[in-house]
């Protein structure tokens, strides 16, 4: 078949209504007729991720199977617990708020990054300084893969900016991931209590290019806006009545001291341009069709496409399940 | 040329020890990154290798394709980093 010639509003769905009953639809099939659960609980950050993926739950479920869990921590912003007890309240779903500081504090997340941190940074104190750590490109044209870089925002605002080495780089990363995997251990807790299933709030952008953390925030039973694009589910959450605020919130990380949008910490691009680039790549559109309606040039489109590749293929490992073929006997 | 031809042997036996690709047909001028040699982990690895390994500071400024694309590009950056590696 022959592809439709590629253009902005490509993303654009036609027929909202009938996309969110299909969701509707199969999230109660998976729920009741698969996994066998009498309703789900989910992961509140008042993002638009979990709203949306909250509100197709309800949907499909009702507001009565459907229990939120805010999971905040130190380092979380005070508006996730608040936006997303506002989205639990318009919606009528029941939520529970549990602090992981403690157990993260169990786990040595905190000691372990900021160690790390120091042997980078010495006069990094986590009491008077704010930490992130991004990726970042050397140059947009360049072909070489991207490098993490720590930065340490002083009290004033200045910011210390350094690149970091691979042990401090993987540890950094390393210890942060306990927060997404003690977020999934509590939802897994309150699922196995209620005899619910886990709804995950990936993104196709996170699934695909592996922005997720392996059996944290990747996890759960059921992914309703996992083949969504972000533009996509920002037009599904202005559908279902999502508040304002929370469409209109810059995604970020929430994960480190430091604000940090999702762009910064690891897309490159603003998502409408995102969407449209990795859906080319996905179709295979010819590189001066796409370079033509997103204003770069043929070369610059090549390099994305690559660079697409390269993340699709460094990411495969979070997306396999365990290798069980051992089959030998 | 003895030192760039003893630097070259290290850059080659690192990236055969570090990738996870075949390296038969490994060259000093295959294109490391463009070819899938290294990965971004790679890459941030091979500059830690070279900051201890020859004794340089790999600056931002110096981050750029001309002067990792390939073992030869390494080498030349390398010996222009830190002249006491080459023969006087």
């Amino acid at each position: 078949m022959d592809k439709i010639p590629f253009h902005k509003e490509i993303l654009k769905i036609n027929d909202i209504e009938a996309l969110v009953e299909q969701i509707a639809r199969k999230i109660r099939e998976d729920v009741s007729g698969k996994i066998n659960r009498f309703g789900g609980v989910i992961g509140l950050s008042g993002g638009i991720d979990s709203s949306v993926s909250m509100a197709l739950a309800v949907r499909a479920l009702g507001a009565e199977k459907i229990f939120g869990i805010m999971m905040p921590e130190k380092d979380s912003s005070p508006d996730s617990e608040q936006l997303a007890t506002v989205l639990a309240d318009k919606f009528g779903v029941s939520t529970t708020v549990e602090v992981i500081t403690g157990a993260l504090d169990g786990y040595k997340c905190y000691e372990r990054r900021d160690q790390a941190v120091k042997d980078i940074v010495p006069e990094y104190d986590p009491g008077q300084h704010k930490m992130k750590i991004g990726i970042k490109h050397e140059g947009s044209g360049s072909k070489l893969p991207p490098l993490f870089y720590l930065t340490v925002v002083n009290p004033d605002g200045s910011e210390i900016v350094k690149r970091l080495p691979t042990k401090q780089m993987r540890t950094i990363i390393a210890a942060s991931n306990f927060k997404q995997r003690a977020r999934m251990s509590l939802l897994y807790y309150h699922a196995e209590r209620l005899h619910y299933a886990v709804v995950g709030t990936p993104n196709k952008h996170e699934v695909d290019q592996g922005f997720f953390v392996k059996y944290g925030d990747g996890g759960g039973d059921i992914f309703p806006i996992g083949k969504l694009y972000k533009t996509q589910v920002y037009q599904v959450a202005d559908y279902l009545g999502i508040p304002k605020e929370i469409r209109e919130r810059t995604p970020t990380t929430d994960t480190y001291s430091a604000e940090q949008t999702q762009e910064e910490f690891f897309y490159e691009f603003p998502f409408e341009q995102l969407d449209l680039l990795w859906y080319a790549y996905e179709n295979k559109y010819d590189h001066g069709e796409v370079g033509s309606v997103i204003g770069m040039s043929e070369e610059e489109i090549s390099m994305v496409y690559r660079n697409f590749e390269r993340r699709s293929e460094t990411t495969s490992y979070l997306r396999m399940p365990p290798i069980n073929d051992y089959i030998f006997i | 040329m003895e030192n760039k031809r003893k630097i070259q042997d290290e850059l080659f036996a690192y990236i055969k020890e570090n990738t996870f690709k075949e390296t038969e047909s490994l060259t000093s001028d295959t294109m490391i990154f463009t070819e899938g040699i290294l990965d971004s982990m790679g890459f941030a690895l091979l500059l830690d290798f070279l900051e201890q390994n020859f004794k340089i500071t790999a600056e931002d400024s110096d981050l750029v394709e001309e002067n990792f694309e390939s073992i030869d590009a390494i080498t030349e950056y390398i010996t222009r980093k830190n002249s006491s590696l080459v023969e006087k």
